[in-house]
């Protein structure tokens, strides 16, 4: 038996996919503070991804001016963006799974999600 | 290596003449030059008589010069297009309309001008071709101190948001990684003293020395270096035989020394000529002056003219019909280039209101404010009282300031409500870009436009093309709040009340018998161009122009000297021209021996422009105009 060929000093970094991803409307910044008015839902969005990341889990999000390939490269979110246009946005993905469509998704909502889709 | 030259200082005192001088003398030396302009209320073309537009232009008549006006519209729109390239090819068409709407916000504006702006500092990598010499015609004062300051608060802003939320104001970081290379870059080329070098132009005047000295001082703290002053408009022994001149000559030969004393740059004069300045051979005499000391006399402009009609002034009521408020509060709005007086022409006519017994705000929100200093009396961030005059009160917007109460107010708020103290170190990083200045100053203004207690708001606002875009945000924003309904799906109605408060902003400034707004100018060339692009571009957004005035008009009766003489039919001649441009009533403001400061010295000459409340006439040392 030969030994396994070792085709890298150290293995590629695993391809870690987000735990959850949002696929943000388009707008100035996320805290909804560019405006001006300040928008409580952002304010809400933003204290459940900081929540979400204190427990250690990768959550990204994304909008269509800065992150165009991270909608492309979704076959599922680009489905809905061209049959639903606007009205799909935000696009809530959990470990690859849509799970919220057009609004964004309560806490609870995410981490039942997660505790679902890990179990 | 490329040189590069800033031209700087307040509005009006020659900064693009003596630009335009140093570009045709580097060119006619046979060094290949550019001259570059990032004012949004530009004037090359007029100088150089020729359309110039956003785009390098080869001047006819002198070989190796170039000049390029960035035309901030343009420059936004062309910043757009780069980043939405990749968004129209794959989403749909309603998706690209609505982040085109978005784009078009206040703050892409100011980047994609800025942005611009930097790329002429990397020309020689840009399109191959090498300039010895690149001279950038900043924009005013304040403005140009902001727009110079921006680099370093924008490194600062993408450093900490890499390290943050990942977003800034101008938008996600990942979008202007590419960007923050061009800035530092930008930066340390113009800290370079081998390679950069600033020229403040200035009048020997109080003001312009305490704002060139303030000017220079805010660059320091940049780490900017290689200063040099031009001390402009000295009036020649040949103007001074005349009364009025003379005086004025004595006034700035006491200046001069001041400036001596407290302004430790290389320093050079340029005389006060007879006639204005434009056209290529006018700046090449313009250069023998300025460079090689020589004695030229312009030819003067009396000679074998004739004389300009001087139509009938406008009624005295139909002037204060513009000024006094009618059932309703007036605003006024002063729109002008800096430097032509906007400032007196605010300050004289809300004393001449509060005289008449109106309860008066006078306020401003341009960064290169002299409220105080013009009334002789402290004017702050808070609305004061002025001493000495019922019924008048004033208060200087200060942006940066008003950015720090309202950041304050906001996590304030968001304490109250009980937010998480990460989420708000998100939010006053997000709070830290510079769009947050503008958008609080203009918040400010709304507030005390909207206070009942006042019967008159006088404005004096920013110069021209800031002026612009700040009356343009309410616009802009209620464009804004229309794409952002998409973002929340709970109906915000903290939106709507905004929306609703723009709304009535929007319409106050649209409705004559609201607000009036005055043009102020000196009567020359530029200074009127520059005022009727302004007032075209307001009428865009549906405000007109409801009076003109005209500042430092020399008196008819005082014109005893050739040089008097002809600088008073060059003036005669841009009357003409300001009333045919403006179909408006045009006050005239007499040139005087000295700078208007005071109350008293205030009010004398609010009432030669707008009468005495009570007695037709009464005597006055001011010889009026009319």
């Amino acid at each position: 038996m030969t030994e396994p060929v070792t085709l890298f000093d150290v293995p590629p970094a695993p391809q870690k996919t987000a735990d959850v991803e949002i696929f943000d409307p388009p707008m100035c910044c996320p805290t909804g503070l560019c405006g001006p008015t300040l928008d409580q839902t952002m304010l809400d969005v933003n204290e459940m991804i900081l929540s979400l990341q204190t427990d250690g889990l990768r959550v990204e999000r994304y909008q269509i001016n800065s992150h165009p390939n991270a909608f492309l490269g979704n076959t599922e979110v680009m489905e809905l963006v061209r049959e639903k246009e606007m009205e799909a946005l935000p696009i809530t993905v959990v470990r690859g799974i849509i799970v919220k469509v057009g609004t964004y998704p309560a806490q609870d909502e995410v981490r039942a999600a997660l505790n679902g889709v890990s179990a | 290596m490329t040189h590069y030259i800033f031209f700087s200082g307040k509005g009006g005192v020659g900064k693009t003449c003596m630009a335009c001088t140093h570009a045709v003398r580097y060119a006619d030396e046979g060094k290949r030059a550019l001259i570059v302009t990032t004012d949004p209320a530009s004037n090359l073309a007029d100088v150089f008589e020729q359309e110039i537009g956003h785009h390098v232009t080869p001047i006819a008549g002198v070989p190796n010069l170039f000049a390029m006006e960035i035309d901030p519209d343009q420059a936004t729109q062309e910043y757009i297009d780069r980043a939405m390239a990749p968004i129209r090819a794959a989403f749909p068409a309603q998706m690209v309309q609505v982040i085109e709407e978005q784009m078009s916000g206040p703050c892409t504006a100011e980047v994609a001008a800025f942005d611009r702006f930097t790329d002429f500092l990397d020309l020689p990598s840009q399109d191959g071709s090498n300039y010895d010499v690149v001279i950038f015609d900043t924009a005013p004062t304040g403005h140009t101190i902001r727009l110079l300051e921006l680099p370093a608060e924008w490194s600062l802003s993408i450093d900490k948001a890499s390290q943050g939320s990942g977003q800034t104001c101008i938008g996600p970081t990942a979008a202007i990684q590419d960007a923050k290379h061009k800035y530092e870059h930008a930066l340390s080329v113009m800290r370079d003293g081998t390679q950069a070098q600033f020229f403040f132009v200035l009048h020997p005047e109080a003001i312009a020395i305490r704002e060139t000295r303030r000017a220079i001082s805010e660059l320091e703290k940049l780490s900017i270096q290689n200063f040099q002053l031009i001390i402009n408009g000295i009036i020649p022994p040949e103007g001074t035989q005349d009364p009025l001149f003379s005086a004025r000559a004595e006034m700035q030969s006491d200046y001069l020394t001041q400036i001596e004393r407290e302004l430790a740059f290389t320093k050079q004069r340029m005389t006060l000529l007879a006639s204005e300045i434009k056209g290529i051979e006018c700046l090449r005499t313009v250069g023998k002056i300025f460079f090689d000391g020589e004695q030229v006399l312009t030819e003067s402009e009396a000679s074998g003219k004739k004389t300009v009609s001087v139509a009938s002034p406008p009624s005295i009521d139909d002037v204060r019909a513009h000024i006094q408020p009618n059932g309703n509060r007036r605003t006024l709005f002063f729109a002008g280039k800096g430097g032509v007086g906007k400032t007196v022409a605010s300050c004289v006519t809300a004393v001449w209101l509060a005289r008449q017994g109106y309860k008066t705000l006078l306020l401003t929100t341009d960064p290169a404010a002299h409220l105080g200093d013009v009334l002789d009396s402290p004017v702050g961030d808070d609305v004061s009282a002025i001493g000495g005059q019922p019924n008048l009160w004033a208060v200087n917007i200060d942006p940066k300031a008003a950015a720090e109460t309202y950041k304050a107010r906001i996590l304030a708020d968001a304490r109250q409500r009980g937010r998480l103290e990460s989420a708000i170190k998100v939010m006053e990083e997000e709070l830290n870009s510079p769009c947050t200045e503008e958008m609080a100053a203009f918040d400010k203004f709304i507030d005390y436009a909207s206070q009942d207690e006042w019967q008159v708001v006088v404005f004096d606002t920013a110069p021209t093309g800031h002026t612009l875009r700040l009356l343009e945000l309410p616009v802009d924003w209620s464009r804004q709040i229309d794409v952002k309904v998409f973002a929340s799906v709970d109906a915000s109605t903290a939106d709507d009340v905004a929306k609703q408060r723009f709304g009535q902003v929007i319409e106050m400034m649209c409705d004559p018998s609201q607000s009036t707004f005055a043009f102020v100018m000196y009567p020359e060339s530029t200074p009127i161009l520059e005022a009727w692009r302004a007032a075209k571009e307001l009428e865009t957004v549906g405000v007109h122009a409801g009076m003109v005035m005209a500042n430092f008009v020399i008196p008819p009766g005082q014109t005893t000297t050739p040089f008097v003489q002809s600088r008073r039919a060059m003036q005669e001649k841009y009357l003409a021209e300001i009333r045919e441009r403006f179909p408006v009533p045009l006050i005239q403001i007499p040139l005087l021996a000295t700078e208007v400061k005071g109350l008293e010295m205030l009010t004398e000459l609010g009432e030669t422009i707008y009468g005495n409340g009570q007695t037709a006439s009464m005597t006055s040392r001011f010889t009026s105009l009319t």
